[in-house]
């Protein structure tokens, strides 16, 4: 029996010495940075808002009413919340009347009113109930239920140092502690005070502006030291996610007996896709990885078809155990394909993320450690393609069929969930989890948050599956493919 | 031409794969048709689908299977070596690809009509029973209509100039499986590409000469003036998409030895 | 009609670096089989494609009956040819493939039953085409030729693949559609194979004719009246055949070969003149010792490594 190795030293041979298949390799490398070089020359946000980053370092929405002084030193802040109701924009002018599940009306005590400085927030929600919220990721469960005039909530917020803790009653006397976070960034002076935020709404395949109303009373501020009054204030009116709201509702504060009402829109959270449109991702970056991914496809397919021309008595004759032939052909392949995908994205992510930059777009930020999975990942769904395309090949013998079906049954997907905003999500769900296109996931680098209502799609970048997951599913694939080549491989006469 | 012409038509049709190829065009193109169509609901008036467009999706998945057909129309007699006996036959080059291109344009025209009408009837009986209802703006689909209509018969047409795009990339390609990976990517990287084309001027552009983005605007009946291109100018791109392909596929064919 | 038969003349064709045909010319005429014959590229397929318009040449001309091939109205009710057997369509039938080759010169589909019983492919004319043999597909493609009924055949290699029973019924074919009056151009590379079969040959080499004539003057001039000697005493038989105007060359101790001089006129001298012998033999060339005269150039050039052939 031919040893392993001698097998993979044939097949190697094999490949290198036709020329368009090399050419092929590096077509595809090439194909991942010149889409990369295109998107990012292509690009152009320069004179757009910058985009709020948060502590952490993640890019936040930051816009919201904020009725505010400045507090100085320890101290706490009151209120109770007798009603928060919504309006959501179903035409231009046209606002109607319901729930917007994280509209949010609180207290907020925060450094500055620059858009993603630090912040500690107590609030009703339009249905999530009571929350303490800091730093636009955190986010801890109060009360539940919805407010109303029968059922109103006390809030309270209380400054010490670096801490700052959040309480809520149902009738102002008993408190319970929702929550206590540290702040370390805090100077001695914040700003403090009552705050109306009412995110975009989800309506089918996108969101839609809305605006909420909230009616405070019992404003009381214990300790520290305040200004001399209090000021109604647009936090970023003029921000990325805050472009789209609604044009007159800029927020409004009126007072009469005792009752504060406050309208407001915008939202303080970390940012999503469809909140910040103008921004882009490294999978978009990485588009290139399509026109890479047929022209492995169609190489991975003619490494195997171009032999039942005549060749494969040949190298069955060379090596009879046909199934460590095709191990031999898929491991040679699979090699080639990964380390031409990992020059193609390695060189893409760098360069077109500075181009990107350079023209003024924001990139939704990655750690090394995520590029490098990204990296890899799309090495790897490359070399995973031209697997599934080498066993197609086996199985059809054909290669007109075999491109065609590879390159449908992971492209096609993959328009219809990323292209077509109007599908279902249920249906790109399931297209996404079930189909080879879920290895998309691996390219994947934005967050979704549960605190955020938000359309998380494949069309804005979500995929259900984790990465590795969603690249599972096309191994699963061409595993599955490549055994039952091996079985056709061994029962067919050559 | 007659004589090539016949010769052609015996050829495609002495051949079981042709007819596999169409049948299974045909079965593609009804079935997304018919699961697009059973996934999408409307709940209330004026929810913003075009339901021509959404009955005629399954003309996306359906053009992969014209495509096999029209390259192997030309690379199947490359990879055996029976273009010699063809050229040999017929040796003015340019009759035996008129002769071909003719032929595969009657066969996918044919196959496509029935493709076509039976994915708008799937729409017809499916999107009522989805909340397409009069009552919600959506009168049911008819070809009495005249944007459906068009539509429809432009629906036809793209098919039919898919095939010809592809015979004419196969005869400059020759071998099968590069041509497919050529015209796919050709058709599909342009729907692709675009979104992350910062620059609306060139994403538009891009989408006005893309033959898939540009022709599938035929199937367009509702928000006209958002396409990138009006419907029978964007059919005319791929047109010029094909015609290129044809001429540049033709010359190679005169100057290259068989 | 102006010119019967194929006319060659002064082909030259490039591919990259290698000179395919260099200045080759001949002709091709009614009624006979004419052989073409050399090793392999020598420039025979080449030819024959430059003649069927497959291949452009830079220079020269081939006319089939005074025309080039792409003016041909019905091309293969002119000629006949069968390049490579292995062409068909797979997954198209024998029959199916010789109907569309029918209809594209404007014949009926009864002619395609007659070519195919000619060559006695009735039994599988209905089946695969992917599934023949080599020697079926050589008869389909002989059936092929055959369809238009022309007055030039031209086959590459026909003897491929084929038993010696195909060998010997081949053989024959060839001579009976020569005797039909037809101009028939047979390509081989084993000269064995035309023995008997052609009555011209054209040999190739390095792209170009090195001869071109018939058979029977082939085969006198490689004999040359060659008489092979065996006997004792060599010296003095040497010394009278010399002297009577032969050349006699030593091939062993014992043994010689007269040129020079007729077989019954060595016996004569070597009786009178009481030198004893224990054979004498004429030596007549076949084709094959022609054939390798007339190539031992090119042969040698094909032994030569890649980098002296590119130089």
């Amino acid at each position: 029996m031919t040893p392993f190795p001698q097998l993979l030293h044939a097949e190697w041979t094999k490949f290198r010495t036709i020329r368009g298949w090399v050419a092929g390799m590096i077509a595809t490398a090439l194909m991942v940075v010149l889409v990369a070089l295109l998107a990012g020359v292509s690009s152009d946000q320069h004179g757009a808002p910058p985009v709020p980053i948060g502590p952490g370092g993640e890019p936040v929405n930051d816009s919201f009413y904020f009725v505010h002084q400045p507090l100085t030193g320890n101290g706490s802040i009151t209120i109770s919340v007798s009603s928060l109701t919504s309006s959501i924009a179903s035409g231009p002018a046209d606002l109607r009347p319901g729930t917007v599940p994280w509209a949010k009306a609180g207290l907020i005590i925060k450094d500055g009113t620059r858009q993603g400085s630090p912040y500690a927030a107590i609030m009703v929600t339009g249905s999530q109930g009571v929350r303490m919220q800091d730093n636009y990721v955190n986010d801890t469960p109060g009360l539940p239920g919805p407010v109303s005039a029968t059922s109103v909530r006390w809030l309270r917020l209380d400054r010490s140092g670096d801490a700052i803790t959040g309480y809520n009653s149902t009738d102002g006397t008993h408190w319970t502690t929702v929550g206590a976070v540290r702040l370390e960034e805090l100077g001695s002076t914040v700003q403090a005070g009552l705050f109306v935020a009412s995110p975009d709404a989800v309506q089918g395949p996108g969101t839609v502006p809305t605006v909420a109303t909230a009616v405070f009373a019992d404003l009381r501020v214990q300790g520290g030291r305040l200004g001399d009054h209090w000021t109604g204030d647009q936090v970023g009116p003029e921000s990325p996610s805050f472009a789209g709201s609604p044009p007159n509702p800029s927020g409004s504060v009126t007072e009469s007996g005792g009752s504060i009402t406050v309208t407001g829109t915008g939202d303080i959270a970390p940012a999503v896709r469809a909140s910040l449109g103008t921004a882009g991702t490294i999978a978009d970056i990485l588009t290139g990885t399509f026109p890479a991914l047929i022209a492995v496809i169609v190489v991975g397919t003619l490494f195997i078809t171009t032999e039942y021309r005549d060749l494969i008595h040949v190298t069955l004759a060379a090596g009879p155990r046909r199934s460590r032939v095709l191990a031999a052909k898929a491991t040679v392949l699979g090699t080639v394909t990964f380390t031409a995908g990992l020059a193609g994205a390695a060189i893409a992510i760098p360069l077109g993320g500075h181009l990107a930059r350079v023209n003024g777009v924001y990139l939704f930020p990655a750690t090394s450690s995520t590029q490098l999975r990204i990296v890899l990942g799309t090495a790897a769904l490359l070399a995973t393609a031209s697997i599934l395309a080498l066993a197609a090949g086996t199985l059809f013998r054909r290669s007109a069929g075999a491109v065609t079906a590879v390159t449908t049954v992971i492209v096609l997907p993959y328009l219809m969930v990323a292209q077509i905003p109007f599908i279902p999500a249920g249906v790109t769900d399931w297209l996404t989890r079930l189909t080879p296109a879920a290895a998309f996931a691996v390219q994947q680098t934005v967050v979704p948050y549960h605190q955020v209502a938000s359309v998380y799609t494949p069309y804005n970048g979500y995929y259900p599956l984790a990465p590795w997951a969603g690249l599972a599913v096309l191994a699963g694939y061409a595993l599955v493919s490549l055994a039952a080549a091996a079985v056709v491989l061994h029962r067919r006469d050559a | 031409m007659r004589l090539a012409l016949r010769s052609e038509w015996t050829k495609i049709r002495t051949l079981t794969g042709p007819r596999w190829l169409l049948l299974a065009a045909i079965a593609a193109t009804v079935a997304l048709s018919v699961a697009v169509t059973s996934v999408m609901t409307c709940a209330a008036a004026g929810c913003g689908h075009d339901t021509t467009k959404l009955s005629l999706t399954g003309v996306q998945l359906g053009q992969a299977l014209v495509v096999i057909l029209a390259v192997l129309v030309i690379s199947g007699e490359y990879s055996t070596g029976m273009i010699g006996i063809s050229l040999t036959a017929v040796p003015r080059r340019a009759i035996v690809l008129t002769a071909k291109a003719i032929t595969i344009t009657g066969v996918v025209a044919g196959a496509g009509t029935i493709a076509v009408l039976g994915s708008l009837l799937a729409g017809r009986l499916i999107l009522p029973s989805h909340g397409f209802t009069p009552a919600h703006g959506y009168p049911p689909l008819s070809l009495a209509d005249g944007p459906t209509l068009r539509a429809t018969v432009g629906s036809i047409l793209y098919l039919a100039l898919i095939a010809l795009l592809s015979l004419g990339v196969a005869t400059i390609v020759r071998d099968s499986a590069t041509s497919i990976g050529v015209i796919l990517g050709l058709l599909y990287l342009v729907p692709v590409l675009a979104p992350v084309i910062g620059d609306p001027h060139w994403q538009r552009l891009l989408q006005q000469i893309g033959p898939m983005s540009a022709g599938l605007t035929i199937q367009a009946t509702t928000d006209l003036h958002n396409l990138p291109i009006t419907p029978w100018a964007g059919l005319g791109v791929l047109t010029a998409w094909a015609t290129a392909a044809l001429l540049a596929g033709t010359l190679l064919l005169r100057l290259r030895d068989a | 009609m102006s010119a019967a038969g194929i006319v060659v003349a002064g082909l030259r064709k490039r591919y990259g670096a290698t000179q395919a045909l260099d200045g080759m010319s001949f002709t091709v005429r009614p009624g006979l089989v004419t052989g073409f014959v050399g090793p392999n590229g020598a420039g025979k397929s080449t030819t024959m494609r430059v003649v069927l318009g497959l291949a452009a040449v830079e220079e020269g001309t081939a006319l089939v009956e005074g025309e080039p091939y792409h003016r041909l109205r019905h091309p293969l009710r002119h000629v006949g040819s069968l390049l490579d057997a292995a062409a068909p369509h797979p997954s198209r039938s024998g029959r199916n493939h010789l109907l569309w080759l029918a209809h594209s010169q404007g014949l009926a589909a009864h002619r395609v039953d007659q070519v195919i019983e000619q060559v006695g492919l009735t039994p599988a004319a209905r089946r695969k085409a992917g599934g023949y043999s080599l020697g079926m597909l050589q008869r389909l493609g002989i059936a092929a030729a055959l369809l238009g009924d022309p007055p030039i055949i031209m086959l590459d290699e026909p003897f491929n693949g084929m038993d010696p029973e195909g060998i010997i019924w081949m053989r024959g074919f060839l001579r009976s559609l020569a005797g039909q009056g037809r101009a028939v151009l047979v390509s081989s590379h084993l000269m064995s194979e035309l023995q008997g079969a052609a009555d011209h040959l054209v040999v190739a080499g390095r792209g170009k004719a090195i001869a071109d004539a018939s058979v029977a003057d082939l085969i006198a001039a490689a004999s040359r009246n060659r008489v092979a000697l065996r006997t004792t005493t060599l010296p003095d038989a040497t010394r009278l055949l010399a002297h009577a105007g032969a050349t006699v060359t030593a091939t062993g101790q014992d043994t010689a070969t007269v040129a020079g001089l007729s077989p019954d006129r060595v016996v004569r001298l070597l009786n009178e003149n009481r030198v004893p012998f224990s054979e004498i033999s004429a030596h007549r060339a076949t084709l094959e010792d022609a054939y390798l005269e007339l190539t031992h150039d090119a042969a040698e050039f094909r032994a030569a490594t890649p980098a002296e052939v590119s130089r």
